[in-house]
Parts: structure tokens; sequence; C-alpha cells
């Protein structure tokens, strides 16, 4: 369970930044007032074009970013005041990877379990069942820089999954992988559906939405446009598809403001 | 935690193959490489000087006093050959040229003026860009005089002490541990501070800003381990391959000597291994370590701020400068460990060293010089916390 309260997060632009941005202002708000729950066995998705404030919110739920105000929950635990509990419930993944390319699959996720704790069963158990699953077992020992991009994926969810998180946050996951690669992430998505934990990820990509999401939340420029189920969004369409309702909901926002 | 990144990041630095050429492998071979490669160009420099026959052109009689003199020299003294000029300009200009190296004017009547016990002047034309040239000129010119002086005294029925007031022998007392502390001594500590500076260089960079390139520090700081563990798990490493770089240069340097022929000066390795005491290692890791810190604790910083290794890169390279430039001190003679030498980071490292290769330690300088070096490593540290902690920094 995710719980979203009031989120609100500024950066201090440096020099640099603001003249790269063209601005005068000290501070950039990234996300403004935001709230919404993620609720266990669903998923969530975040819905918003770049530079919406996706990334940030996740990050925020993650607790890589501390929030300047407003709270966030995370199967119960406060993780603004608790951060290092709230993490041990939560599994990240990035369409990036963000893989040690010198290691192996294999010593990788030793030490990715090793910095959750795991004991040596667990992790040996839940290993030669992810192995199994992404039919990993065949390149485990070879160096990550030297795997194709859907191995490198494959290694990416089993470290995503090694100390069984009961929140999993996915931040643009199919981002810039094809359709085959892409395919092992939206298994990965109704697996974690199916095991009855909370899922949240972000996208623009309508289709993928539409395949995985329970509820959802548009995001624009740091704001909430839209928190409802997907059910519900697609009752209410204004627009004839899903993407033209999405970028109709967008394009409102940019008139009112 | 903090071990099982230390374990993990040093397994994956030591995969990197810029880091093990700045921690293990340049160090190792650098000094091997420059000194045999200082010695044979010296050795051959000097044996072609040696061999060369020395070409001597001169305005004068053909069998005047200089040139029967210059005949008698032994060929131990350097080969040489006399050529007879018909005037000074054709002379000056050969010289200039190359065609010869050394060249005189010998007046006419100088078996007359030396016999009226007179004086001669004599000038000894050189070219000054042929290094070496003047010397064997002196060499044989005192020769020359020395003897023409004995002669003189002889006719003269003179005994030499009677006109030599004093004999001065200069004996020098310092043992020879100590004329090589304070002479090469300074080379030491400055190696050994551009080592542990650039063996702390690659990683500071590969772990941090690499880190932030590569997008892997995002999912690092989702899992429950704090900021602190994480930086502290990478600093050792850091530290780890800066104190292995010097010790590595060390090594290169002691294996040098040990593999070199130094002819007359064998005692250098006796000396050498005379230094290379257990109280010397002891007391040499102990200002070695928390320098290194030091080093790592500027570095991490300056990596954690920037975007890319290029960044990293530009960045760090004028900050080798002011590293250099205090090490040099070192090698300045007459700079000593004082009070406030003490309290220099970087300087007080190296003048310690200095002192702890000459023997003439003063411990309680030492312990100063180990004290301000931990603090300044202690304030580096939490710099590089500070910035650490910090979101827009850690993330690009």
């Amino acid at each position: 369970m995710i719980k979203v309260e009031n989120l609100y997060k500024e950066f201090e632009l440096s020099k640099q930044q603001r003249k790269e941005l063209a601005t005068e202002e000290k501070i950039a708000v990234a996300v403004k007032s935001i709230s919404f729950e993620c609720k266990p066995g669903k998923v969530f998705s975040l819905l918003g074009p770049n530079g919406a404030g996706k990334t940030t919110t996740l990050r925020m739920i993650s607790t890589i970013f501390a929030p300047t105000k407003g709270n966030i929950t995370i199967d119960g635990i406060d993780a603004v005041k608790e951060p290092q509990e709230a993490r041990k419930k939560i599994g990240f993944l990035t369409g990036s990877t963000g893989l040690y390319f010198r290691l192996t699959p294999n010593e990788l996720i030793d030490y990715f379990a090793g910095l959750y704790n795991v004991s040596k069963v667990d992790l040996e158990k839940r290993k030669a069942h992810l192995y199994d699953l992404l039919n990993m077992h065949d390149f485990q020992n070879k160096r990550i820089g030297k795997l194709s991009t859907g191995m490198k994926q494959k290694v990416s969810i089993c470290r995503t999954m090694i100390h069984n998180p009961e929140v999993v946050v996915f931040d643009e996951p199919t981002s810039g992988l094809d359709v085959i690669t892409a395919e092992n992430i939206i298994k990965l998505i109704k697996d974690c559906k199916e095991q009855g934990k909370t899922v949240i990820f972000s996208s623009h990509i309508m289709s993928e939405v539409d395949l995985l999401c329970d509820d959802m939340a548009i995001i624009h420029k740091g704001q909430l446009l839209y928190n409802d189920s997907m059910e519900n969004f697609r009752k209410s369409m204004k627009a004839e598809n899903l993407t033209a309702e999405f970028i109709r909901i967008v394009n409102e926002s940019n008139n009112i403001s | 935690m903090i071990f099982k990144i230390f374990k993990k990041e040093l397994k994956d630095s030591l995969r990197d193959r810029r880091t093990l050429m700045s921690m293990l492998v340049i160090p190792i071979i650098l000094f091997p490489i420059i000194i045999n490669l200082i010695m044979f160009i010296t050795k051959e420099l000097s044996d072609e000087v040696a061999n060369k026959e020395l070409k001597i052109g001169m305005v004068g009689d053909p069998n005047n006093k200089i040139f029967k003199e210059l005949q008698a020299l032994p060929d131990e003294m350097g080969k040489k050959k006399i050529v007879f000029f018909k005037d000074t300009l054709t002379m000056i200009e050969a010289v200039k040229n190359d065609s010869i190296q050394l060249a005189t004017f010998v007046p006419k009547n100088i078996e007359t003026t030396l016999d009226s016990l007179k004086t001669v002047p004599l000038i000894v034309y050189h070219n000054g860009a042929d290094v070496g040239m003047m010397e064997r000129a002196e060499v044989y010119m005192n020769t020359i005089d020395q003897k023409t002086k004995s002669e003189r005294l002889a006719k003269l029925n003179i005994d030499e002490t009677k006109i030599t007031p004093f004999f001065t022998t200069y004996r020098n007392v310092a043992s020879d541990k100590e004329m090589f502390g304070k002479l090469a001594g300074g080379m030491l500590p400055y190696i050994f501070i551009i080592f542990g500076f650039i063996g702390c260089m690659y990683p500071a960079i590969d772990l941090f800003t690499g880190e932030k390139e590569r997008g892997t520090i995002e999912t690092l700081l989702t899992t429950p381990v704090s900021r602190l563990q994480i930086l502290f798990g990478k600093m050792g490493v850091v530290v780890l391959s800066g104190i292995t770089a010097s010790t590595c240069s060390l090594l290169g340097l002691f294996l040098s000597l040990q593999t070199l022929d130094f002819g007359p000066n064998i005692e250098i390795m006796e000396i050498a291994n005379s230094i290379l005491s257990f109280q010397f290692i002891i007391l040499l890791y102990a200002l070695l370590i928390p320098l290194t810190i030091f080093f790592a604790g500027i570095l991490i910083p300056i990596c954690i701020y920037a975007k890319s290794f290029k960044e990293a890169q530009s960045i760090i390279a004028p900050l080798n400068i002011l590293i250099i430039l205090p090490a040099m001190v070192a090698l300045t003679p007459g700079v000593e460990l004082t009070l406030i030498t003490a309290c220099i980071p970087i300087v007080n490292i190296a003048l310690a060293t200095k002192d702890l290769i000459a023997g003439t330690l003063d411990y309680g300088l030492v312990a100063i010089s180990f004290c301000v070096m931990v603090v300044f490593a202690l304030i580096a540290v939490m710099i590089s916390y500070q910035r650490f902690g910090k979101e827009n920094s850690v993330i690009n």
C-alpha cells in the first residue's frame, strides 16, 4: 500500500540551471501538492508528458528524494521519517537498468541481496525461481556489460525482486526497449499484481496503461489533473480513444493555466 | 554493510583498466623505466665524452711549451689532437662550428716569459653549448699549471710547504643515511604524494561520477543502506587505491635500485636497506594514511558535483598542481619541519618523511603533523558526507 498526501517538492536552482532554464527564479517547483493511493493487488499508473514530475514523485516514494512537504506511507511505514525502513519494502526499477557492467548477474544479485539482508537460504531459493522464470541460467556468470539489452533488463528485474518487495516502483520501465524485452516487464507487472503486491509505474504510453493498470493519475507541470480508476476514466472519456483523451486533459490544463 | 559495499566496489574497481593502471601498473613500472633510462643516457653521454677525441686548436709556435705539455698528458685524461691554425679568427670560428672543441693562442715568447718567472696570459676558447668542454680544459690547464709551479719552486729552491700555510681537509660528520635523507629524501615524499593522489583519482571518479553517469547510484540509494555507509564503503576503496599506488611507487623505486649497477656508489643500496626498517614503514604509513584520506576527502566532493567523467577530470587536472606544489617544498633545501610547517597539510607530511629517512625525526613535530593531517582528513570526510547527502549533487 502506498499513500501519498499533499506531496510537494521544490529544488534550489544553481546559477547554471537558472541560465539553462532562462529564469530568474531561485526555486523550481517539481511537484505541487499531489495526493493519491495505490492499493495492494492493484496496478497504479502515473501518466504524464515529459517533465511532468513523474520521476520526481517516484523518487520521493522510493525515498531517493525527501519531499519538501507532505507525507508518504509505504505499507504503514512513514517513508519521510523512516526512509531506511520503508526501503526494505520497496523494489525499484527504471528503464535505464542501473546495473554494474563489470559484475556478473550472479555477483550483482548476491550484492543487492546482501544490501537487503536477505538470508542465504532465501537468496538461493529466490535466485533459482527468478533464474528459471526469466531464463537467466545461461548468462548468470557473464559480465553484464557483454549482455544484450534484453538480458540486462532480465538482470534488472531479478535485482528488483530478489528481496521480495511488497511495493514495486517502476519508472518508465519499458522506455527504450523493444517489444520483446518490454514484454518481460509487462509480465513482471502482471505477476506482481497476482501476488498481491502494490505496483506503481510511470509511463506516457497509453496502450501500456490500458493493458495493465487498475487505477491511474495524470500529472502535468507537477499538478494532479486526474485521479480515479481506469474503468471510470474509460467511462468519462470525451475523446475517441485513450491517447486522445490523455492529450485533451493535458491541453485543457494548459489552456486554464 | 560498509564492508559489503567496500568489497563490491573493490571488485568493480579492480576490473576497471584505468584504475588498475593508475593504482598498480604505472607506479610499479614508472620508476624502473625512468631510472634505467636516466642511467643509460648518463652512461652513454659520459662514455661518449670520455671516448671522444678532443680537437684543440692552437695558434703559436709548433713546438711551444703548452703544446709539449698537452702532448705529454696521458690518454686516461681524455684523448686529444692538437690542430694548428694560422690566425685566431679562423680558430674561433672553428670552435663555433664545432670542428674543434677548445682553442688557445700561445704567445711567441712563452718560454722566455716563463723562464723570467712571469705570468703568461692565456685565453682558452670553448663553446658553452658543448657541455663539459670547459671542465676538460680546466683539468688540462690545472695539471700543466701545477707542474710548472712545482718546476719554478724547485728552481727557486723553495720548499712547497713553506708557501702553503694551511692544508685544509673537510670531513663530513653526517651519516650516509642522513646525507641521503637530506639530499635525496625529498624525492620520496614527492613520489608518494603524487602517486597517492593519482591512485585516489580514478576510483573516486569511477565510483562517484561514474555511478551517477551510468545511473546505478539511483538503484543503490533505494536499498536500506544509509548514505554514510555507502560513502564509507566507497571511500575505503578510494583510500586503499591511493595507498596501494604509493606503496607500488615505492616498491618500483626500491626494485629499480636493487636491479641497477651503481658501480662505485654501491653504498646507496646499503643506505636504502638500512632506511627500510620496520619502524620506518610503520611511521611512513602512519603519515600516509591520513594524507590519503585527506586526498579522498577532497576528490570525492568534486566527483559528486561533476556530472560526467570528463567534467570530473577537467576539474581535478588543475588540482594536481595544487598538490604538487606543497610536495615540492620538501625538495627545497633549507625548508625544515618546524611548528609552522607541521601545521601546513601535505607540506608537513613531505617534510616529516624527509626527516624520517634522514633519521633526524622530532617525534613531537611528527605527532603535530599527524594530528593536523587527521583533522584535515576529518574535515574533508565531513565535506564529502555533506555533498553526498545533497539530492541535486548525487543524481543527475
